[in-house]
């Protein structure tokens, strides 16, 4: 499958949610635990050797699960192939339960629930639709269920 | 550099809802004639298949920090183009069967970011986080007239009882111990608190009460204990409460 990697590459390079140098074990049979530097930017998991600027690799981070193994690992594991985990070791308690938020809530599914969640309330609590105004309320992406109409328009 | 692409694939064919779906011609990479592909549009992704049928995608572009443009095309009418701003990046020509698909593919496209999306939902959050303080004040605001209804109630029975001490001129300054002061006299009998307002209206908060000392608990909450018939305490207690929920109230406007 091809992709835009240059593009993927300069992404890379952006400012982080997150970024720490973190033990990465590879899903494979036989992959060892290895030094990485792991960079959170929007929905992907960059991951680099811990002297190179370019990445060695990037994980999208969607339709994917992540959990705690032990005290400072956790992994991340892909619904369409749940025997495979990518296994991260951290420094501490404290910096594994961070990344686990920060993962979860690193995927346009989860941001995309919350939209819908936001607007539903709004529109129970004021009887408008937030999204009217920037006149994006009728984009699928938004509709509380897809497929189903959007909200009535507000009334007048 | 390696990307979880068979996880990526399988996102694209999954269950979880597109975004958009269509047929849009794309320019070729190598071969530079418009094939016509079969495109699914979730999050910042945009899949593109041979056919409708297609079980795998062709391939995928990353859409997160691209630029749509419309543009010229010797060949193709409604075309567009899909910008990076990195060096040496790819430009992504596109062509829709028709205006109308082409002004949705691009409204569509130049929205799909991650970071637009994170910005709404952090917009719409802000919003809810308001209406909901809202809907706390307004409850707030009928606490305050209640509180007002039982200082009027206070005022009356403590005028028939006979209570002299100097008057209380706005703020004063509370020394510990009980301080007894006569109310400021008003026609009707209307509460205190809200002649107290207006002298504050101007945001001026009156003196805290200083804490009680020595009493049940200490606490401010109950400043009267159901036999003192303090009523310099109440007024004091109430008449706070009432000027930070008035505050409160206003900042809210």
């Amino acid at each position: 499958m091809r992709f835009n990697e240059k593009e993927l590459v300069f992404l890379s390079r952006q400012p982080s949610e997150r970024a720490a140098e973190l033990g990465m074990r590879g899903p494979k049979k036989g992959d060892v635990v290895k030094r990485r530097v792991v960079k959170l930017i929007v929905n992907f998991l960059f991951y680099f050797r811990t002297d190179e600027d370019e990445p060695i690799g990037a994980l999208l981070l969607e339709q994917c699960r992540v959990e705690r193994e032990d005290d400072q690992v956790f992994s991340v594991v892909f619904l369409d192939e749940a025997e495979r985990k990518y296994l991260f070791e951290c420094d501490s308690q404290e910096q594994c339960v961070e990344w686990i938020d920060a993962i979860i809530k690193a995927s346009y599914e989860f941001m995309r629930k919350n939209l819908i969640y936001y607007r539903t309330e709004i529109h129970r609590l004021t009887g408008k639709d937030p999204l009217e105004q920037y006149g994006i309320s009728d984009e699928t992406r938004f509709q509380v269920n897809s497929g189903l109409p959007p909200l009535p328009p507000a009334a007048t | 550099m390696k990307l979880n692409e068979r996880s990526v694939a399988h996102y694209a064919t999954c269950n979880s809802p597109p975004d958009k779906t269509g047929f849009l011609f794309k320019k070729g990479e190598r071969n530079t004639a418009y094939h016509r592909r079969w495109f699914i549009l979730k999050g910042n992704m945009l899949f593109y298949f041979e056919e409708k049928e297609s079980r795998e995608p062709v391939g995928v572009i990353v859409l997160e920090g691209c630029t749509v443009e419309l543009c010229e095309s010797e060949s193709e009418e409604f075309a567009f183009a899909i910008k990076f701003d990195c060096v040496k990046a790819k430009v992504y020509k596109m062509a829709a069967e028709n205006q109308a698909a082409m002004e949705s593919w691009v409204k569509a496209l130049s929205r799909a970011s991650f970071d637009y999306m994170r910005l709404v939902v952090k917009e719409l959050e802000r919003q809810l986080e308001e209406v909901q303080e809202e809907a706390r004040s307004s409850q707030a605001k009928s606490m305050l007239k209640k509180h007002q209804l039982q200082l009027q109630g206070a005022t009356f029975s403590l005028q028939n009882a006979t209570i002299t001490g100097p008057s209380q001129e706005g703020v004063s300054s509370r020394e510990n111990g009980v301080s007894w002061s006569k109310p400021p006299s008003v026609p009707n009998g209307v509460s205190n608190t809200q002649g107290d307002c207006s002298e504050r209206g101007d945001g001026v908060r009156p003196h805290p009460v200083p804490p009680r000392r020595k009493t049940n608990g200490g606490s401010l909450e109950s400043p009267v204990s159901p036999g003192t018939g303090c009523f310099s305490k109440l007024h004091d207690w109430y008449g706070k409460e009432v000027a930070e929920l008035r505050i409160e109230w206003l900042q809210s406007q």
